[in-house]
């Protein structure tokens, strides 16, 4: 076994998979020698090598208390493509964890928002366990979590366990409703007003496309929440993970290293803002 | 030992088996988008920088990182990088020097050290010659690289009319060990640094504004930049002969005959269109972002990020830009900017 570099994977075995939507399925693997789900932080991310094809950096879905690693994957490009074919036994190469997670000390005592987008929930879903495990750890956690569809909707399995846990509030929207669909349409800001939020004592999580966190960072500032309180995850090209390669780079911050959660006071000269 | 050579009518860092390889006496002539070599010079190292820079051997355009192949038991690592020599790099201009330290920023930051870059680096010797002539494209004066170099160098030369000034740091001296040196006179030193200081003198270009850093991300929406952008062809030559820049990606190549993978690191430029390009979107779609980027990344990231400009004032991507883009012009003429911060674009979306 030559040495141990930034580069060298361990194993991951499919442990099981599960499907999410009809292009987003969720991955639980058993890891090899070095390295438990333990030891990841709530909001980092993996490399995920399919050998031969490359690389993709993937959130880490699962929490402390979990046996398996989870990592949630919308089937996208070459190597989430066939991420999506492996089956239980199969394996792949898996480096990590990387970069900054949610500052839950933060988050300790006072009131929390988890606003996701898409498949912006799986680096939010670690957090809401935690939440759920520990309920004394916030004042109150309200998730807030819109998709574009019902069928798009991820994790729906979970979401009557969410919704009876001890101090989590669940608030579920979509873009576009079907006949079927009885829930709350329009984008997850409409929740804002209604969801019982205290701008005097509320952090917010975000984690979504960036025209959601654009305008979920309008709204929680015009309800005076400072942008200290306001964290958001960003999704760049992750490529090395390591911050050498410079295609995370927005700004002065590589997103693999100083992120991928910032607060909203430190990326706000260069986010939102076009060809940065 | 690799140092400044003759090759293919351009002075680059070739490896050097002996004294006659130095490209001695041949003196370049640069200007925007231009390189040949002129007159004739009794100097030994007689030309400026070519193309090459260090980055050329200690971060390598193409780097096995590590070779896998797939067993029963899943992914096995073959190998990883192990570096089959070291550098001695001979003739280096103190800009290239500084360019050295500017990539050890990112290459070598505490809990990211890269294992190729670092295994090629830690072992280098670097003999600097101080400048004694300005290339028409330097602007080190400005970057305060050069022409004279003040530190971190294991040897500095300074060539005199048919000698060599030799400073050798104490640490270096196991590396005169047999060869005889004389202790240099009053008037040499002193005719040293009248060389050097006429360097600085004729140095034609230069950043107008003294430490931009701060400035620049206030005139980012000057049209400056779309109009230097419509010139830009995004070939990437800037950042290939860079000696700071240092994007990359990595390859998998497969071999069909022992069904071995090599992970292979190769240079990327911010300036390809899908440099940035993930399943979220291409942020950098236009030209204009893609050499913003660029420019901003050496003139304001590198700044806020290490508290060290990435651009040494080399002036190689003035050089060997095809369509002659001269970044000093594109700094000087961006941050001319006066427009009051009202007319500006809004670059918050909140207070």
């Amino acid at each position: 076994m030559p040495r141990q570099t930034l580069h060298t994977f361990v194993r991951g075995t499919v442990h099981g998979v599960r499907k999410e939507t009809p292009d987003t399925f969720t991955l639980l693997f058993d890891l090899g020698e070095g390295r438990k789900s333990t030891e990841f932080m709530p909001g980092q991310f993996n490399m995920l090598y399919v050998f031969g094809v490359g690389e993709v950096p993937i959130s880490v879905a699962s929490f402390g208390k979990e046996k398996q690693l989870m990592h949630t994957v919308r089937s996208v490009g070459r190597v989430t493509n066939v991420l999506a074919a492996l089956a239980p036994g199969s394996s792949v190469g898996i480096r990590g964890p990387f970069g900054k997670g949610w500052p839950l000390a933060e988050a300790k005592g006072k009131q929390l928002l988890v606003i996701a987008g898409g498949l912006g929930l799986p680096p939010l879903r670690p957090v809401i366990e935690e939440g759920i495990a520990e309920p004394g750890s916030f004042d109150g956690m309200k998730v807030m979590y819109g998709a574009r569809t019902p069928a798009d909707l991820i994790y729906t399995y979970e979401y009557q366990r969410w919704q009876e846990a001890d101090g989590c509030d669940l608030f579920l929207t979509v873009d576009r409703g079907t006949s079927d669909w009885k829930g709350n349409v329009g984008v997850v800001t409409t929740f804002f007003p209604k969801a019982g939020i205290d701008p005097g004592r509320a952090v917010a999580f975000i984690c979504g496309p960036e025209l959601m966190l654009k305008f979920s960072i309008l709204e929680l500032a015009k309800m005076g929440i400072p942008a200290e309180r306001i964290f958001i995850s960003l999704e760049r090209n992750m490529s090395c993970a390591t911050g050498t390669c410079g295609h995370c780079q927005l700004g002065p911050l590589f997103i693999c290293r100083d992120g991928p959660v910032f607060s909203y006071s430190r990326v706000k000269g260069f986010f939102p803002r076009e060809g940065v | 030992m690799v140092g400044p050579s003759l090759s293919e009518g351009v002075v680059r860092l070739m490896e050097l088996t002996g004294p006659a390889d130095l490209a001695t006496g041949v003196v370049d002539v640069q200007a925007p988008g231009s390189y040949t070599l002129g007159r004739e010079s009794p100097l030994i190292f007689s030309s400026v920088n070519g193309p090459d820079s260090p980055k050329r051997d200690l971060h390598p355009a193409e780097v096995e990182l590590s070779k896998l192949v797939e067993s029963g038991d899943g992914i096995e690592f073959v190998s990883a990088f192990q570096p089959g020599r070291r550098y001695a790099f001979l003739g280096i201009r103190p800009c290239d020097l500084k360019a050295v330290e500017v990539m050890d920023r990112t290459m070598l930051a505490p809990g990211f050290e890269d294992h190729v870059y670092s295994a090629l680096r830690s072992d280098s010797i670097f003999i600097v010659v101080n400048c004694t002539r300005a290339g028409e494209n330097c602007f080190c004066v400005s970057m305060g690289t050069g022409p004279g170099v003040e530190s971190g160098y294991d040897v500095a030369i300074t060539e005199l009319p048919e000698k060599l000034l030799i400073d050798v740091p104490e640490r270096s001296t196991a590396l005169f060990q047999g060869i005889e040196l004389k202790p240099a006179t009053e008037a040499e030193l002193q005719t040293a640094s009248e060389m050097v200081q006429r360097a600085r003198e004729q140095m034609g270009r230069r950043i107008a504004e003294r430490d931009p850093s701060k400035r620049m991300y206030a005139v980012m929406d000057s049209p400056e930049w779309g109009k230097v952008a419509e010139r830009c062809l995004a070939c990437g030559n800037c950042t290939m002969v860079c000696p700071t820049c240092f994007c990359n990606t990595i390859i998998d190549r497969t071999d069909l005959r022992d069904g071995s993978v090599s992970r292979v690191r190769v240079w990327d430029s911010c300036l390809s269109k899908d440099f940035v390009y993930s399943a979220g979107g291409n942020p950098r779609v236009q030209r204009m972002a893609r050499y913003r980027q660029f420019v901003m990344h050496k003139f304001a990231y590198w700044p806020d990020e290490f508290g060290i400009y990435g651009c040494v004032g080399c002036g190689r991507c003035i050089t060997w830009c095809p369509v002659g883009i001269d970044i000093t012009e594109t700094v000087n003429g961006v941050l001319k900017d006066q427009r009051p911060a009202e007319e500006k674009m809004e670059v918050h979306p909140v207070a």
